[in-house]
């Protein structure tokens, strides 16, 4: 038997007379295949399970029957992708009404009628047409929704980073400032104890959070964010407010504020620089109210300005700055971060270019 | 077909046309289908079941012949072997038996006019 790839009937029924008539209905418009019993049936059912159009079954036969023939589609989830016709000579009894429940599409009456015949059959077989038609477009669409918001998202990303960055482009700083943050924090969160028990979409947001942790920084007059020398007293207070500035900033953005991120990037901005003593600013949090994501872009900012090369002062040997971090001399961090950040800090180094010196 | 075939087969209890219909005009199919009638074995099943009061083979015998006499449009055998088919689901032999002799014209006549028409 040949196969078509697309549009083929299957005619069950072990009277070569009804298959004859039928195959005589059918043979301008379809493939014909036919089978002589139910198991023959039921074997090039799963063999063209993918170019059937319809399916038409005899109910009484012997070795296989149709309701058996049936049962077995049915079981495969078959009736649902190929309509089956029952051709019966008694409709009516209690075989018909399980033959519904099996999901037969309609039950044909012997002796067949051929216009009649025709009609139902293509009828359906529209249906079924049309239905594989929809699915696949709305499969389609699904994959193309799913893309677009995979791109809005990374559009969103792409902003905050942009944002982000111009503003540390005002500080006489690379961008490389802020991926670095967001390196070593998600870095951290993801190969060390501390990140236990956040899931990966969780440290990513975190990772955005991150990003912004300085964006207050643009409410800094330039002579403050750029002096050479050391800030007096007074413009050191300024320069504290760029924690409330950024949450405040962060806070007024309806599109920010709506964003899975925006609970990370808030306390981010706001407590970067809370120490565990409660010796930083602006609330002198202590210990644990300081969230760990936020005490790990606190470590984070200091380590990477210590290395890098600021406007007030020289980059440090990676050695010297872990040295100074643990000894306490840029305040006093979570004890149980420190360790790992120890352990860690080798690979951080990883994240600077050689050029840095580091 | 020609009138005489036709008239002959009309004669015989066959609905030409119904038949014709159901084969969508092919009459070579309709008339391969007809010639080959006399050698189906179910009426001689039936005969035999019902002479050895076999109401079980005689049921499957007569309905499997009723699906080739309605497929082929003989409506007198068909309305004869369709009230035995009930008769018989019923377990009723003995009304299905006074039905054989009727039966019995009926299919005698058909197998007559097929013989002439080959």
């Amino acid at each position: 038997m040949s196969v078509s790839r697309e549009e083929s009937i299957l005619i069950v029924d072990d009277d070569e007379l009804n298959r004859a008539i039928l195959a005589n209905i059918f043979r301008s418009a379809y493939h014909i295949i036919e089978a002589e019993d139910g198991q023959a049936g039921l074997s090039d059912i799963q063999a063209h399970a993918d170019s059937l159009s319809a399916v038409l079954l005899d109910v009484v036969m012997p070795k296989v029957n149709g309701i058996q023939v049936l049962r077995q589609m049915h079981l495969l989830g078959l009736t649902e992708k190929i309509p089956v016709f029952l051709i019966t000579a008694d409709a009516g009894s209690a075989t018909m009404r399980e033959a519904y429940a099996l999901g037969v599409m309609d039950v044909i009456l012997k002796p067949v009628i051929p216009y009649m015949v025709q009609r139902r059959v293509n009828s359906v077989v529209e249906l079924f047409r049309a239905r594989r038609k929809l699915s696949a477009e709305v499969e389609r669409q699904r994959d193309q929704l799913l893309i677009q918001a995979q791109q809005l998202a990374e559009m969103g990303m792409g902003m905050v980073e942009s944002l982000s960055t111009a503003i540390e482009f005002r500080s006489d700083e690379s961008g490389e400032h802020v991926r670095r943050i967001h390196d070593i924090t998600c870095h951290l969160l993801h190969t060390t104890p501390l990140g236990e028990g956040l899931a990966e979409d969780q440290i990513k947001l975190i990772g955005l959070g991150a990003i912004t942790h300085d964006v207050g920084k643009i409410s800094i007059p330039d002579a403050i964010l750029n002096k050479p020398g050391r800030l007096t007293p007074e413009e050191y207070e300024l320069m504290k407010t760029h924690t409330i500035k950024g949450a405040e900033l962060l806070s007024r953005i309806p599109q920010m504020r709506e964003h899975c991120a925006y609970r990370y990037a808030y306390d981010i901005a706001l407590h970067h620089h809370e120490r565990w003593d409660g010796g930083g600013y602006p609330h002198h949090l202590v210990g644990d109210e300081i969230p760990i994501w936020t005490q790990i872009v606190s470590l984070a900012d200091v380590y990477d300005a210590l290395v890098s090369k600021r406007c007030y002062k020289d980059a440090l040997a990676a050695n010297t700055a872990v040295d100074m971090i643990l000894n306490g001399q840029c305040g006093v961090f979570n004890p149980r971060l420190l360790e790992c950040f120890r352990k860690t800090e080798p690979v951080l180094r990883r994240f600077y270019q050689p050029a840095k010196g580091v | 077909m020609d009138g005489t075939k036709r008239q002959l087969l009309a004669a015989a209890g066959i609905d030409v046309d119904d038949a014709l219909d159901r084969f969508l005009g092919n009459d070579t199919l309709m008339i391969k289908f007809l010639l080959r009638f006399p050698q189906d074995g179910n009426f001689s099943r039936l005969r035999n079941a019902m002479a050895q009061s076999d109401a079980a083979s005689a049921f499957e015998a007569a309905h499997t012949f009723k699906g080739v006499v309605g497929n082929l449009s003989m409506q007198e055998l068909f309305s004869q072997v369709s009230a035995m088919v009930e008769d018989l689901r019923r377990g009723d032999l003995r009304t299905a038996a006074e039905r054989m002799p009727a039966l019995e014209k009926a299919y005698g006549q058909i197998l007559e006019a097929l013989a002439q028409l080959a």
